[in-house]
């Protein structure tokens, strides 16, 4: 290997050294101050903030000082330096290895100048610079890292990885005797799982603002024992380990105070409930209320819905409404109806509506709205609609230039109990029957049955009218071939005579009495009557109940007969106020006095009054005047929330120890309100 | 002093309209029953007008759903927040109707949920006594709507007193009669109009 080799070769080996003292020097230098900066947060306590920026600076200082050290070793780049490097540390060589690596200046001299420099070994030299490079930084950061190991873990885990909440991890905050427990204290809020959203943590807070229903934890150094914690009044249960205290509890759905107490010491922690927004919904087809004069086509509906947390489905929905006058009948559907995959927060819907389909008539009218449900698991899902289409179906006659007047409309008979009436009256008597004589069950179920029989009597009556006779069925004369047949054989017979169908004549069939009006549902409620009936005389509201809800839902269906119920258009109607003036017959009524009631107290003039109590009280009892100013800010959250952050803010900094002024200034200002004009002075009281 | 002037609620969704002669009926029942200074005729107000709140009480009836505009809801807030009351009366009497539960939906959505009202509530005695809580119509069983004799009106409440009054007794139809007609009556049916009115003015 020639000379220049040789060199080449020591050249390698001192850049190698130069690259892994200058990494072993940073790394040292990292080390020491990361090890510093713990043994001083361990000592003296470093905040967070300027914790965050110590890796940084350690690993800044350690780029720093490996940069500086390759500088100053960059001669070991050039061969020239490496030779006269060997050079100094071998002088036996007398610049022959410097010679030998300049060909043009050693001329005829170079094989010899090789001989010369290969019997000479330099590689101890070498070896002791390596050694010296590596080997002191090396301990350096051997002797960090062994320190390193031997701090207590918060320490290292406060210095490293800094976080919100670590302040329970710092050695200084394990409470010794006497010290309070109230302080560092750290708030863990973990929102519903619906919402998909990470736990987050708070260091001694003064407001915790989350979901309602959110967990909240709140945790503290030193052992449960002796700790009180209370939330709206209702005390919670304070549990320790691993040398903390916590308190579990959820967030509730109006705002509260939690109050903690560790001996004579208190600390209070206002709860801000965030409420889940409702998903908001957009229709925006159709896009305006229509009249169309023939209910046919398609319809195109289209909407946009969005949450603040998810949806998990949208549809749309009608409701169609038929009749006029005082008689209406209602049909509703959906329509679309789809899951949101993967509780996204928007989501869109189309569809078409046909027309057909609803079997509209003139004078219909359908309501269309869209609607979106989220995820809410928590409080129950939330439902969100949009605003409502209205889409009529012009009447018949709307259009027509004559109107015409009707008669007004007959009066109601409302003599009899309704069968839905005698139904809840069974019920509530088979409720308090354990309660009850036999004797009183009997007596009670008769009367009922008594109503019933009326009911069934009016119902008979509608059924079995003849042609111009009102007899009713159950009192005819025995010549009538109909009065000789149970109610089973008279449904069995009218049944027939219905089956098939409807459009024959029923009516002068031979000699039989014809049943006008005939209707199925009726007769059908006929016969469960009479066997309510039955039950109800023998006492036995339990086993009328079956009969007489086959009657009511009978009745319900015969209530489909079309009704006309004529009524004109009202004129506008003035009242003569002189003519009518006191002429009422109130001697019949007894017209009570009236005793003026005491003025309700305004919230806001409630809210400025306790505002100036806890103000006056700051001078002379701050801590009390804080948990005054805390609790007024409870109680304004939900209705005046303006005042609630202005007394936020005079909160935060009293806590702090910082000039209040400027926010209890805002703060009653904003509790008073705006100034009140008055348009004339009052009277003067005499003084000054 | 000013005019009190009974406000009928028009809303976009369905027929407000359908029971045109029960604010004069009840204005003449003012007039009889008191001396408060009452408008001779009422007016109709559009639920989303910014106005409605300029009226302490605001009738509202009908037949077919009901369903607020975004502006309407607004505006009822607005009117309970301010201390008026709207008085709604299901002109269908049926629980089961479109109208009793569009409106209550709309209702407990914008203001509230709907809770019974104790028959002995100060609303019964604010001028005529009703001892025996809201009284009965003849319209409750006349075999339309529910059939059913509701006990109790529905309200909700804003700081102790009533903002929304919810009736499912069909006051609309009981009263909806021309006022000239109450000489053929033996007892003045629309007495517990005169309630509502005084109570809305004085609480």
């Amino acid at each position: 290997m020639s000379a220049r080799e040789r060199v080449a070769r020591t050249r390698a080996v001192l850049g190698a050294t130069a690259v892994v003292a200058s990494l072993v020097r940073g790394a040292a230098v990292a080390a020491l101050v990361l090890v510093v900066a713990g043994a001083l947060d361990w000592a003296l306590g470093i905040e967070r903030s300027a914790r965050v920026a110590i890796v940084p600076a350690a690993l800044a200082a350690g780029a720093l000082v490996s940069v500086v050290s390759l500088w100053r070793a960059r001669r070991a780049l050039r061969l020239g330096a490496v030779a006269l490097w060997i050079e100094e540390r071998i002088p036996t060589l007398r610049f022959a290895l410097v010679t030998a690596m300049e060909p043009r200046a050693a001329g005829v001299a170079l094989p010899e100048l090789e001989r010369a420099v290969s019997n000479v070994r330099w590689r101890a030299p070498v070896a002791a610079t390596a050694l010296r490079a590596i080997g002191l930084p090396a301990l350096l950061l051997g002797a960090a890292v062994g320190v390193r190991a031997v701090l207590p873990p918060g320490v290292v885990s406060r210095i490293e990885a800094p976080r919100v909440g670590d302040s329970l991890e710092s050695p200084r905050a394990a409470a010794a005797s006497g010290a309070s427990r109230l302080s560092p204290l750290v708030a863990t809020i973990t929102p519903p799982a619906y919402t998909r959203r990470k736990p987050t943590t708070l260091e001694e807070p003064a407001t915790i603002a989350a979901l309602a229903s959110s967990g909240v934890r709140l945790e503290g150094p030193g052992r449960g024992a002796g700790m009180r914690a209370s939330l709206g009044g209702e005390a919670l249960e304070v549990t320790g380990t691993s040398g903390r205290w916590s308190v579990i509890f959820a967030m509730p759905a109006r705002p509260a105070v939690v109050r903690l107490g560790d001996g004579a010491r208190s600390r209070v922690i206002v709860l801000e409930p965030l409420p889940d927004s409702a998903p908001s919904v957009t229709l925006t087809s159709p896009a305006r209320d229509t009249v169309m004069r023939d209910a046919r086509g398609v319809v195109k509906m289209a909407a946009g819905a969005s949450d603040d947390f998810g949806l998990t489905a949208v549809w749309f929905e009608y409701i169609v409404s038929s009749g006029e006058g005082e008689s209406f009948k209602f049909r509703s559907g959906t329509a679309a109806r789809r899951a949101v995959r993967g509780g996204s927060s928007t989501a869109s819907l189309e569809s078409a509506l046909r027309l057909d389909s609803l079997a509209l008539r003139p004078g219909d009218v359908v309501h269309l709205r869209a609607v979106a449900v989220d995820g809410n698991t928590a409080t129950g899902p939330d439902t969100g609609v949009s605003e409502t289409r209205v889409l009529r179906v012009a009447r018949a006659g709307e259009y027509d230039s004559i109107a015409v007047e009707g008669a007004p409309p007959p009066d109601a008979d409302a003599s009899a109990l309704s069968q839905r009436m005698l139904i809840q009256l069974a019920e509530e008597l088979e409720r308090r029957r354990p309660r009850l004589e036999r004797r009183v069950v009997i007596e009670e179920s008769r009367r009922i049955g008594t109503d019933q029989a009326r009911l069934r009597r009016r119902v008979g009556d509608i059924i079995f009218e003849r042609l111009g006779n009102s007899e009713s069925g159950e009192e005819s004369s025995g010549t009538s071939p109909r009065a000789a047949m149970t109610p089973e054989e008279l449904l069995r017979a009218a049944n027939a005579a219905t089956a098939g169908e409807s459009a024959h004549a029923l009516d002068f069939e031979g000699d039989e009495t014809p049943v006008v009006a005939l209707n199925r549902p009726l007769l059908e409620a006929y016969n469960a009557m009479w066997a309510a009936g039955r039950e109800l005389e023998t006492g036995e509201p339990d086993d009328a109940l079956p009969h007489m809800r086959v009657a009511l839902a009978a009745i319900m269906r015969a209530r489909d007969a079309e009704r006309l119920y004529l009524r004109g258009r009202a004129p506008a109607v003035v009242v003569d106020l002189a003519k009518v003036r006191l002429a009422g017959k109130i001697d019949s009524a007894s017209a009570r006095g009236r005793t003026p009631r005491a003025r309700l107290s305004s919230s806001s003039a409630t809210r400025a009054a306790r505002l100036d109590a806890a103000l006056l009280l700051l001078p002379s009892n701050p801590s009390a005047a804080l948990d005054s100013l805390v609790l007024l800010r409870v109680a304004a959250l939900a209705d005046a929330p303006r005042l609630a952050a202005d007394i936020g803010a005079a909160v935060e900094s009293l806590r702090a120890g910082k000039d209040a002024s400027a926010p209890l200034l805002r703060a009653r200002r904003t509790a008073a309100g705006a100034p009140v004009t008055r348009t004339n002075a009052g009277e003067w009281g005499g003084a000054w | 002093m000013s005019t009190f002037t009974f406000a009928t609620a028009s809303y976009e969704s369905g027929d407000w309209d359908s029971a045109p002669l029960v604010p004069p009926n009840i204005i003449d029942t003012i007039a009889r029953y008191t001396s408060i200074d009452v408008a001779p005729t009422g007016i109709v107000v559009p639920l989303g007008s910014p106005d409605l709140p300029r009226y302490p009480l605001v009738f509202l009836t009908g037949h077919l759903p009901v369903r607020f505009t975004a502006a309407e809801r607004e505006q009822v807030k607005r009117l309970v927040d301010r201390g008026g009351m709207l008085f709604v009366d299901d002109h269908n009497h049926d629980i089961d109707g479109a109208f009793h539960k569009t409106a209550t939906e709309e209702i407990r959505r914008t203001i509230g949920p709907l809770a019974e009202l104790p028959n002995d509530d100060p609303l019964y005695s604010a001028f005529f006594d009703f001892p025996d809580g809201p009284p009965n119509t003849g319209h409750e069983l006349n075999g339309w709507g529910d059939n059913l004799l509701h006990k109790h009106l529905l309200t909700v409440r804003r700081e102790g007193r009533i903002a929304v009054l919810y009736s499912n007794k069909d006051y609309s139809s009981e009263w909806g009669y021309h006022p000239d007609n109450k000489r053929f009556l033996a007892v003045d049916n629309t007495r517990f109009a005169v309630n509502i009115v005084v109570y809305a003015l004085t609480r």
